[in-house]
């Protein structure tokens, strides 16, 4: 059942102690979600530049996901605006580029956010797709 | 800590003291109380009887209901015990008596056993077993397969270190020509040594039930009738085989059963508790076996589902969606076909008949029982256990680390049947209780 | 840049190799620029490969190291040891996911994740030979602890923390000390009640100098790390200072014109705006309850300790670390569940167990009733399915429910117990109490998830309806006086401590643990702990250990008088910084200052109040600010890594 999606590469930028745990419970309760999903972890998702993302557009990645703290964030409610417009930045400069914005998708996800994650990355694949 | 003479309140020469703690039992009861003490500063010593430490947990394939594999979570806390600087380890040694001296230390005598092999210069490189002409049963694999006299129990033993097993050595001598480092010495001999510690935690573990005694189930009689146990070790990553078989024929099995509580909650063997962990290993190993043979169907017979920690009912609900079947039955009695088959016979609740199902392995879910030799190593101090013979926790309302003897403490299975994370948060009480009682001496 | 390298991919027994191809993964990588050496390993975190690790550095004179192996919140301190023991900085240790992220997640794909593998192993490889090896910076550890709660399990805590020379400042958010087992009653065998245990703790309380009580106390904000939390402590007023002589507290409850249910007794009786709840309680003297206190004055005139015009307090505290002990809620009931709130014999655990430890004995009567048969019906709230909102056992209610219907078989003259269960989960040596509670003649039936009991009213008469699993799905009603829900354990409603202390939930809702057998009692927050019930169901004993595990790790962690941060914080290139103080704006921890020359304005980082978030990194518009081990040249290494073939 090897859908054009599946081909699709993602890097997903998790953060240590709230996201990136989801991911590894993903695995740990096999709920399954396409290899072509790649992740990176950083300590806090306003921490991410949008010259890594671009990077990693501009390498062959067809969409960059930012699994974000949201409210959780350990290090204060900053987080939330503060990834919000970095996200935002990012677009703008994406579209200056020839990239389409949709490319760049961010979602609050939560520690134990498992099955939300699996969801979010097939719809995503699914929606780069028809980019 | 630094090893400083004074006398103390008691009058004893600081100087005397060995150890300030000494752990007996050096699985993950005993390891975790051993890091916790060792790391506020003390020095703890382990001894441990077996040839390695890690206990029960390390043999084990994963662990509910998380299914990390058990390797993976013993083998560092392992490793780091054995690398602590305050913490020093006897393996193959056991600890014969202890008896209080003036008020607030312990004279212990330990025997520690030879293994015929300078620890210090073994590589563990297996040359030994290799030239060895001797098989007998590995009891690290409970007995499905074969070792050899001289042997390094298992691949993440820790020692990992040859270890001649006398009663069934030859002498032939072929492995001491053989060893690349000249560690094996059959001159050496058992050896008594004193100690004095001022304090002692028990972690002795616990006993598996024997099924031989339920004749009815047929353990030992027939092949294809095994324990949990057993297949446990077909399941772990260093499995004797690479796939689960059947005993009899190698056959692998596409109709498994478990009969849960065997050996508990049953007086007619003098066992009325619940054994605690039973139900989870067995839904556990349903779920492990229908991964390593996609095509088996696994029936569990129980009369409760005792499925009560934190993520086990959640674990248990997924087994029943992966499609193991429970069946909520008393079983009588097994029989063998003459294929090896066995035919369970059981009355089914949900109809009130007595019916029969075939299957071509059965799994015994066997009880934990408690492992009492502890009580007679104390000499002048009675260690109450109770009427089960576990360690009697003196105060469990508000102390569950307190034994009847002052400056004795429990860590784990030692009072009472438990999973991995109780035991684990008992050994952390257990060096609270210990540090408190130390500080309380200085 | 670092130029030898050492790879090792690990088998973790089977579960990597039974879906990844590692040795396909080590040739992938093995002549990759800067690697000296790439193996593979049946368990990389065993004794035997560590040490073969070890060797492989010192020999090899490997200047990083990158472990593919499982998630690093696994192990990444494990493999750290491992760089150090060989005398090479931990920070140029890299470990790559390939379990969890790898194998576990594509475990069906095996081609797709033997490639990914490489991919990731490849890109940890890009990220190492950027590493920089760095020291962790070192700060004292204050020698104190915050305990929150003070149940039975936050007392324990403190006691045990106390005794190896901490000093503990222990919260009690109410106006009285004990929690839940002061409402308890009875315990299991029944040779102490909760209040007995509660008193027997809160006299070594009492007499620990090293423990300082606060009563109607609030956490209400932190700051700072492991080592030295900073926090405000709100102290609501008792409005009563002192001692009064006994019948003037009485006479002041009994003028007090305000009543309202008493939620000690859960509703089952009222209780006054000023109140205490059982003669032995602690402190022993009553407390004023603001929400419901009109503040007319008439209980000031009759005692000169209370006091009306009491202020909140605000205390300011530095602690080493803090223990979360606090404690559950008795799940409530909707209204209707198996007739609650509609039918008036219907009670939950909770309250029947109040019914039962303030009713005399001899007979027991309710609502004007003598009451003969209980009917009780368990896993109210537990256990809820799939779908539903709690699917976990509360672990404790079986052997409470079973042991509260031998006490008042016991107590109480004429009295048939039916139980209605879900299969009886009395785990351990708490069989015996099923046992027993057989043997004086209980009544067992059982019903499945799919057929619930139901609990009808007619003609003023209570029937409950159930299909009893054990006798072949019989269908059955029997009359009964009372029904009582044995209702599960929830977590705290009304709890902002989550919030505040930033303790993330788990599947259940409670709080969760970093992991339940290698960290059973550690948060991703490091140096806040959680024990007892605030983690998950558990009984007394349970909450015990887990309680005094805590104090063991917070002995451990802070008696070396030292705690190690982790030494990644931001950095600033002052060359590029043009000092416009974007970066001072998003900044939570005020970590960044203004500094240089007039001329050459520049921001710098005050490290000890950085805590590497990373906040500051995207908004620079100079791009002048990178944080440590996430520089440009580690991300976008990482990301070739990921993308190179």
């Amino acid at each position: 059942m090897e859908s054009s999606s599946a081909k699709l590469k993602v890097l997903v930028f998790s953060t240590d102690k709230i996201s990136d745990p989801a991911i590894d419970l993903a695995g740990l309760l096999k709920k399954h979600y396409p290899a072509g999903v790649y992740t990176i972890s950083v300590p806090c998702s306003s921490a991410i530049k949008p010259r890594w993302i671009i990077h990693a557009l501009q390498r062959g990645f067809d969409g960059v996901f930012i699994a974000a703290d949201g409210t959780d964030c350990p290090y204060g409610e900053l987080c939330v605006p503060n990834t919000a417009n970095l996200v935002a930045a990012t677009q703008i400069k994406m579209e200056k580029l020839g990239i389409a914005p949709q490319r760049l998708k961010m979602a609050a996800i939560c520690s134990i956010c498992a099955e939300p994650f699996v969801r979010y990355m097939n719809s995503f694949l699914h929606d780069l797709d028809t980019i | 800590m630094k090893k400083i003479v004074e006398q103390n309140q008691a009058g004893m020469d600081e100087s005397l003291i060995d150890y300030d703690v000494l752990v007996i039992g050096g699985g993950i009861a005993g390891d975790e109380a051993a890091l916790k003490l060792a790391d506020v500063g003390y020095k703890i010593l382990i001894v441990e009887k077996d040839l390695s430490i890690g206990g029960r947990m390390i043999l084990l394939s994963k662990v509910f209901p998380t299914l990390d594999c058990s390797a993976c979570i013993t083998t560092p806390k392992v490793s780091e015990t054995a690398r602590h600087r305050n913490i020093s380890i006897f393996t193959k040694t056991e600890v014969k008596s202890i008896t209080r001296r003036q008020d607030n230390f312990f004279d212990i005598t330990i025997l520690k056993r030879t293994r015929y092999v300078l620890e210090t210069l073994c590589t563990g490189c297996k040359e030994c077993e290799d030239v060895c002409p001797i098989l007998i049963p590995d009891e690290y694999q409970y007995n499905q397969v074969a070792r050899k006299a001289v042997f390094i129990p298992f691949s993440i033993a820790q020692p990992r270190i040859a270890n001649i097993d006398i009663d069934n050595c030859i002498l032939c001598g072929l492995c001491e020509k053989k060893c690349p480092s000249d560690a094996i010495d059959f001159t050496l001999v058992d050896t008594y040594e004193h100690l004095v510690v001022k304090s002692v935690v028990l972690a002795t573990g616990f006993r598996l039930f024997n099924p031989t005694v339920l004749s009815r189930y047929g353990y030992g009689r027939y092949k294809n009738v095994m324990t949990a146990m057993e297949m446990e070790r077909q399941l772990a990553p260093t499995r004797p085989y690479n796939s689960v078989l059947r005993p009899k024929d190698g056959k692998m099995p596409d109709n498994i059963a478990y009969l849960l509580c065997v050996g508990s909650r049953d007086q007619t063997v003098g066992n009325p508790i619940c054994s605690q962990i039973c139900c989870m290993y067995s839904t556990k190993q349903a779920q492990l076996l229908l991964g390593a043979l996609p095509m088996a169907d696994v029936t569990v017979y129980y009369l409760h589902v005792r499925a009560f920690g934190k993520g086990f009912c959640e674990f248990y609900n997924q087994a029943l969606s992966m499609g193991v079947n429970y069946i909520k039955a008393k079983v009588a009695s097994v029989r063998e076909k003459e294929n090896g088959n066995l035919i369970l016979r059981y009355e089914d609740f949900s109809t009130g008949q007595v019916e029969e199902q075939e299957h071509d392995l059965v799994v015994l879910a066997t009880g934990i029982l408690a492992n009492a030799e502890i009580e007679s190593v104390f000499k002048g101090e009675k260690l109450e256990l109770d009427p089960y013979e576990f360690v009697r926790q003196k105060d469990m309302l508000t102390n569950p680390a307190i034994t009847s003897i002052s400056g004795v403490f429990a860590a784990g299975t030692v009072t009472g049947p438990m999973d991995i994370p109780d035991t684990i948060l008992s050994a952390g009480a257990a060096a609270a209780e210990a540090t408190a009682y130390l500080k309380k001496l200085s | 840049m670092k130029k030898r390298i050492g790879v090792y991919v690990c088998h973790c027994g089977g579960n990597i190799s039974d879906v990844v191809n590692v040795s396909e993964v080590v040739t992938a990588v093995k002549d990759m620029e800067g690697v000296a050496i790439a193996k593979n390993t049946l368990f990389a975190c065993s004794d035997a490969a560590q040490n073969e690790i070890v060797n492989d550095i010192t020999s090899l004179h490997l200047d990083a190291l990158v472990i593919a192996s499982c998630s690093p919140k696994l192990h990444l301190h494990t493999f750290r040891a491992v760089a150090e023991r060989a005398g090479l900085n931990s920070y140029n240790y890299v470990q790559v996911n390939i379990r969890e992220q790898c194998s576990w997640a594509h475990s069906y794909e095996k081609v797709s994740a033997t490639g990914k593998a490489i991919q990731l192993v490849k890109s940890g490889i890009e990220r190492v030979i950027f590493s920089r090896a760095m020291e962790p910076f070192s700060i004292p550890a204050e020698q104190s602890v915050m305990v929150l709660g003070a149940g039975i399990g936050g007392m324990r805590s403190a006691i045990s923390l106390a005794n190896v020379g901490l000093q503990v400042y222990l919260l009690e958010r109410e106006f009285f000390i004990g929690g839940r087992t002061a409402q308890w009653g009875d315990l299991s065998a029944a040779y102490e009640n909760g209040p007995e245990v509660v008193s027997r703790l809160f006299k070594q309380i009492r007499e620990h100098a090293n423990i300082h009580l606060f009563i109607g106390a609030e956490l209400i904000s932190q700051s700072g790390n492991i080592g030295s939390f900073e926090v405000k402590v709100k102290i609501k007023p008792r409005r009563i200072s002192g001692d009064c002589d006994e019948s003037g507290f009485n006479q002041a409850i009994s003028i007090c014109p305000v009543e309202v249910p008493d939620d000690f007794n859960f509703g089952l009786t009222s209780r006054k705006a000023i109140y205490q709840h059982y003669p032995s309680e602690y402190p022993a003297i009553p407390a004023i309850d603001d929400a419901n206190c009109n503040f007319c004055g008439a209980c000031e005139s009759l005692c000169k300790s209370i006091d009306l015009n009491q202020k909140e307090e605000i205390l300011n505290l530095k602690v080493g670390n803090i223990i979360v002990n606090t404690g559950f809620d008795p799940y409530e009931p909707t209204r209707g569940e198996f007739g609650y709130n509609e039918i008036e014999r219907v009670l939950t655990l909770p309250q029947f167990k109040r019914l039962v430890d303030i009713s005399g004995a001899g007979k027991l009567n309710f609502k004007g009733k003598q009451i003969h048969t209980i009917t009780y019906i368990f896993c109210v709230g537990s256990r809820q399915g799939e779908e539903g909102e709690n699917q976990y056992c509360s672990r404790y209610c079986c052997t409470t429910a079973l042991n509260t219907a031998i006490i008042v078989k016991r107590k109480f003259a004429d009295i048939t117990n039916i139980h209605c269960t879900r299969g009886i989960r009395t785990y351990g040596k708490q069989e015996l109490i099923y046992e027993e509670s057989s043997r004086q003649g209980d009544i067992f039936l059982e019903f499945s998830f799919e057929n619930m009991p139901v609990v009808e009213e007619r003609n003023g008469k209570v029937f409950v309806r159930i299909k009893d699993i054990l006798t072949a799905n019989r269908e059955m009603e029997a009359e009964t006086d009372l029904v009582v829900l044995i209702t599960g354990m929830v977590p705290r409603r009304n709890n902002n401590i989550a919030q505040m202390l930033k303790i993330p939930t788990g599947r259940d809702h409670f709080f969760n643990e970093i992991h339940a057998k290698l960290r059973p009692v550690e948060t991703v927050i490091d140096g806040v702990l959680i024990a007892g019930t605030c983690q998950g169901p558990k009984n007394i004993m349970e909450t015990l250990n887990s309680s005094m595990a805590a104090a063991a790790k917070s002995a451990a962690s802070l008696s070396s008088g030292t705690i190690h941060l982790e030494p990644i914080v931001a950095d600033v290139n002052t060359d590029q910084c043009t000092g416009c103080g974007i970066c001072l704006t998003v900044c939570p921890f005020d970590a960044i200052v203004t500094a240089g020359p007039e001329d050459k304005p520049a921001v710098s980082i005050v490290i000890s109040r950085c805590k590497g978030c990373g906040m500051c990194l995207p908004v620079c518009p100079e791009d002048a600010i990178e944080l440590y081990g996430f520089t440009n040249e580690e991300m976008e290494g990482m990301i070739d890594g990921l993308t190179s073939y």
